[in-house]
């Protein structure tokens, strides 16, 4: 033991900076893992880990509607009966506009409304700004807490007033965080206020978007209790949920991208682990007269073996823990980059457990990629220092490898397995990565091939240089694997950004809106309209419009007790708004079934239902849906599955009735203009339109454009960080392939200068072989880059995709540049060295 | 003592056949010296090569004291070459890692010995490069590598020494001075000494001197006692 001890310790001491590109490799690997899964982690942590608090109850009873007085007496009923309610509470919420009643103030903004009542919050707690816990008092009498952001936005101070609906308010604190933490996306900053003034605001008269919520605590599980709850209410559009089944499809999310998140940093990973086997292969090669002596001397393989497996270990480590560091200085980037998209109290520090994890992962990817080069060492015969001859037996089928090999693939499976939680997901990553890599591999064996046919270039440098990517020995194709790969992510990325770009400028889109107004009152759409076309010189488009919810389809209730519909809760118990009308809008068109004929009188109410909504809740032209509007139940039969062109759309109905059914329907209008005026007249309008009609909702179109752009570029930047990681590791491998390769440049070299060749001659060979070779990996890379581009936008995110030659251009040359200055930069010293060394060495 | 009996070796090259050894069979007893030389590509390195276990012979056996090498794992001749066997190359071989002082202890760290150190020190004065112990050996003359290089060899106090050409990469001045201490260390250690040469002068000098041509023992003038006496 002592002597496998003490021969690793001078191995490293002597061999670490041939080995520094193994470490690096490795390093930067972990360093992915690491920071994707803590910054998921962390993110996790704040942003609603804890369902309870978010909720701020153990369960809840929502409706989008006023509680029926039917609906409230099953409801009391059933927790009249259990013996594990605590506590109850009501909330509701909705959108509104809220302005300074300051005259002098003209801001404006979107918000997000909360009525409250004592106790609040019923679990989980409640700090102000200021460190002070929440207190009911602060809101008595017409009081508001806001979100801090709130008061920069609408330019006002603690003590200032808010008009909200028809009332008004005093700002009596703020907060950065609410019970829960954040969560989700949202368009305006919270605003809570006595229940009792809320309904006394006027905000929820003939409004939509209101949600109520009975909260409860309970002293133990509250599951029965939820399901009787669910049952009784089967059909109606009150909902039940439990902070427990919230907290299972949250942390299932969460887990669901940390894991592949974590693959993607297990990519970087493994093309490090591609790294590490070159570096052992070479290294294995270059230390082939020092394994031989010391079999001379006594040690048996085995040790020997031991030795550079322990070796390996110990620079996997040391490479790994070098990676944690990495990881927390990505982080820090992180931060600085996106530290507007992030919740403010998120943490940038890697998370131990993690650490360990890729601690882990970097150490056993060393060993499973240098086992098969380190097994090479069991046939370096002591005998090649007498006689300098290959290993004779190399193509004998030798069992041992072959059984290493399976256990590495294995391992590696097992590792993949282990990042994404679940073994088809890790399969198919392998897999995956097989057939990506397979195809590389085989597009840079096809154009090396197709190069050497056009050997007949009259350059005698391009000639040498093409004659170089086959020298013996090369790394040609695994370079091309490398640096094609981490090439092919990035520009993926980039072609998928100026298409996601694209389907995102509304400029593009003539028929989009540049301001909605809904919740418009039959008797305010005359005036308003006129104030409109006044204030814009464009007439307004009108489209009345009814809020609904699907009770039954097909006589069946939605039954929210499987889990599966229950994730899908969101969009199919959603409320939706409905219109009626008797033609097709332009961008619309029937799939399946037919459009009804205008005038035609029919005594069945019949619907139009868009595609995806079709394909959710499964249904066929013939099918009947029954919707509850505003406690009425209206069955209308399907008459039609109609698709929308949503790149061409002023409105985008997902279901649309026949004229008739819903005239005599409570409905409010929604107003939509299309030209753009300038933001300070388009803040006047609204201020203007406010002022007259409270009740009313705008929303500017540029807005939320711009939300979506700041989260379009984030989600751009953020995968282009990943992917950049990606080239980085392709290039580290090229730098290490260079290095493996030098040995033999410098003696074509010395052979070439003492036949003649001037340094300009062998500078323009080594320009050209890695120009070339850059060339070919940029072209590879493009290429399967524009064809994943078109898969993933075609049927994975189901949008326009345009081929940009711009980017596609810009993708073969930067890689070849990239190639070319990183290959030329690790071999200039070559051109400087004298030749006569050399050939005395060799 | 060590036995060949018929040690024939036959290598593929290209497509033909070449036999470097032919029927080759002697026995050295313990503690003789033994000069092996011949034109080159004779087969001398081969023979070497195979009574260290370096390599195999095609047929024939090799002994060493009762144990037939020929018939022993790899790990197995590992063994014997670090319990039995000290080597001296014509260039060394010294593993460029390791300092001076390192090469000499890496025989005594396999077979696991107690107080290497000490030892070490020993064989690096006996040779006469107790300072230059720390330095790699590309920083060390030829004359100075071989030097180490046999302190290397007697580490493990083997009873057997082969030496490939030790005085070939090395000056006239350097190659005697190396070939001296070979002989000293021989009669001081009593060891077998087999030393492969080209150089008539030093062969003359060896207690009995074998001769090969074309891979057969053309000559071995068994019991002629050394001209030193």
């Amino acid at each position: 033991m002592r002597f496998i001890f003490n021969l690793t310790r001078r191995e490293i001491r002597s061999s670490w900076r041939r080995l520094l590109f193994f470490f690096l490799c490795i390093a930067l690997g972990v360093g992915s893992v690491v920071a994707l899964r803590s910054l998921i982690k962390n993110l996790t942590q704040v942003v609603g880990n804890d369902a309870r608090a978010l909720m701020t109850a153990d369960f809840e009873v929502t409706s989008t509607n006023d509680f029926s007085p039917t609906d409230l007496s099953t409801i009391e009923g059933i927790i009249g009966r259990s013996a594990i309610v605590e506590a109850r509470n009501e909330t509701i919420t909705t959108s509104s506009m809220a302005r300074p009643v300051d005259p002098q103030n003209e801001s404006l903004e979107f918000i997000d409304l909360k009525g409250v009542e004592p106790p609040f919050p019923l679990v989980g707690s409640f700090s102000l700004s200021t460190g002070d816990p929440f207190d009911f008092k602060l809101l008595e009498n017409s009081g508001a807490v806001i979100a801090k952001i709130l008061l920069e936005e609408l330019k006002v101070r603690i003590g200032d007033r808010l008009k909200i609906g028809e009332n008004e308010f005093e700002i009596r604190g703020t907060f950065d965080e609410e019970p829960g933490g954040t969560s989700g996306f949202r368009l305006g900053g919270r605003i809570f206020v006595e229940k009792k003034a809320f309904d006394n605001a006027g905000i929820t008269q003939n409004k939509s978007r209101v949600r109520r919520r009975i909260l409860y605590r309970t002293s133990d599980n509250p599951t029965e209790l939820v399901k009787e709850l669910r049952d009784a209410l089967k059909g109606t559009t009150v909902q039940v949920n439990s902070y427990r089944e919230q907290q299972e499809n949250l942390s299932e999310q969460f887990e669901r991208t940390e894991n592949y998140l974590s693959l993607t940093g297990l990519l970087i990973l493994v093309l490090g682990g591609v790294g590490v086997w070159n570096v052992a292969r070479a290294f294995v090669e270059q230390k082939r007269k020092t394994i031989a002596i010391l079999k001379c001397l006594g040690a048996g393989g085995t040790r020997i073996i031991t030795v550079y497996l322990l070796q390996i270990l110990v620079l996997g480590f040391v490479g790994s823990l070098f990676g944690v560091a990495l990881a927390q200085a990505g982080l820090w980037v992180a931060r600085m980059q996106f530290v507007d998209a992030m919740p403010a109290k998120m943490s940038y520090a890697v998370n131990i457990p993690t650490a360990w994890q890729g601690i882990i992962l970097g150490v056993l990817i060393s060993l499973l990629f240098s086992a098969l080069p380190l097994l090479q060492i069991r046939t370096i015969k002591p005998k090649l220092l007498l006689r300098d001859e290959n290993n004779e037996n190399i193509s004998k089928l030798d069992w041992v490898k072959w059984l290493f090999g399976l256990g590495s693939l294995a391992g590696l499976l097992g590792l993949a397995v282990w990042q994404a939680g679940s073994l088809k997901v890790g399969a198919f990553f392998l897999g995956g990565l097989a057939a990506t890599g397979l195809v590389l591999y085989t597009s840079a064996a096809i154009l090396t091939w197709l190069l050497r046919k056009l050997k007949s270039f009259s350059s005698f440098s391009i000639r040498q240089a093409v004659n170089s990517l086959y020298r013996p020995g090369n790394q040609t194709r695994i370079i091309l694997l490398a640096v094609g790969l981490g090439a092919f992510v990035v520009i993926t990325v980039q072609i998928m950004q100026t298409n996601l770009v694209r389907e995102f400028d509304f400029s593009r889109n003539r028929r989009l809106p540049s301001m909605i107004f809904v919740d418009i009152q039959k008797s305010q759409i005359a005036e308003l309209a006129q104030i409109i076309e006044q204030r814009t010189g464009e007439k307004p488009d009108e489209t009345p419009t009814v809020r609904a919810r699907i009770s039954f389809v097909n006589g069946e209730p939605i039954d929210y007790q499987q889990r599966a519909v229950r994730q899908q809760q969101g969009q199919i118990g959603r409320e939706f708004a409905i219109t009626y009308r008797d033609r097709l809008e332009e961008n619309e068109t029937i799939v399946d079934g037919n459009w009804w004929a205008a005038n035609q009188k029919n005594e069945i109410p019949e619907v139009s239902v868009e595609t995806g909504m079709a394909e959710t809740i499964n249904i066929l032209p013939g099918d009947s849906i029954t919707f509850d509007i505003s406690g009425r139940r209206v069955t209308a039969r399907v008459a039609n599955i109609r698709k929308i062109d949503v790149r061409n759309a002023r409105t985008a109905f997902v279901f649309v009735f026949k004229p008739g059914a819903l005239d005599k329907a409570p409905q409010s209008f929604a107003v939509t203009i299309l030209k753009h005026v300038a933001a300070t007249d388009r803040q006047r309008l609204q201020r203007e339109i406010l002022d007259k009609f409270p009740n009313v909702q705008i929303f500017d179109v540029a807005d939320i454009i711009a939300a979506v752009n700041r989260l379009v570029n984030n989600f751009v930047i953020a995968i282009s960080f990943v992917g950049s990681f990606v080239l980085l590791s392709g290039i580290l491998i090229l730098i290490g392939s260079v290095a493996l390769t030098k040995s033999q440049r410098v003696y074509e070299n010395a052979i070439l200068k003492t036949l003649g060749a001037k340094r300009m001659t062998l500078a323009t060979i080594l320009f050209a072989e890695y120009g070339l070779l850059g060339l070919l990996a940029g072209l590879i890379a493009t290429g399967f880059a524009v064809s994943l581009s078109y898969v993933v936008a075609k049927y994975l995110m189901r949008i326009d995709w345009e081929f940009d030659p711009l980017v596609a251009l810009a993708g073969v040359f930067v890689t070849a540049f990239l190639v070319t200055l990183v290959g030329v930069a690790a071999s200039f010293d070559v051109l400087f060295r004298k030749p006569l060394a050399t050939l005395r060495s060799q | 003592m060590i036995k060949l009996t018929n040690v024939t070796k036959t290598v593929r090259s290209g497509t033909e056949d070449l036999t470097i050894l032919n029927q080759v069979s002697f026995n050295i007893p313990d503690g003789e010296f033994v000069a092996v030389t011949g034109a080159s590509g004779s087969g001398k390195s081969t023979l070497l090569g195979l009574i260290a276990g370096l390599d195999a012979p095609s047929s024939g056996g090799i002994f060493i004291d009762e144990d037939e090498i020929t018939a022993m794992s790899e790990d197995g001749l590992a063994r014997i070459r670090s319990e039995k066997i000290g080597f001296i190359f014509q260039s060394f071989h010294l593993i460029p890692s390791l300092t001076a002082y390192e090469n000499i202890l890496i025989p005594m760290e396999i077979l696991g010995l107690p107080n290497v150190a000490e030892r070490a020190a020993s064989l690096l004065d006996q040779v006469d490069l107790t300072n230059r112990g720390h330095h790699y050996p590309s920083e060390l003359s030829g004359g100075e590598q071989q030097r180490i290089a046999i302190a290397r060899a007697f580490a493990n106090s083997p009873k057997i020494l082969l030496a490939d050409e030790p005085t070939g990469n090395l000056d006239t001045k350097n190659g005697q001075h190396i070939f001296d201490l070979m002989k000293d260390l021989h009669r001081q250690n009593d060891v077998t000494l087999i030393l492969v040469t080209h150089d008539a002068t030093l062969a003359a000098q060896a207690q009995r001197q074998i001769i090969l041509t074309d891979g057969r023992v053309s000559s071995d003038d068994n019991g002629r006692q050394t001209r030193e006496g």
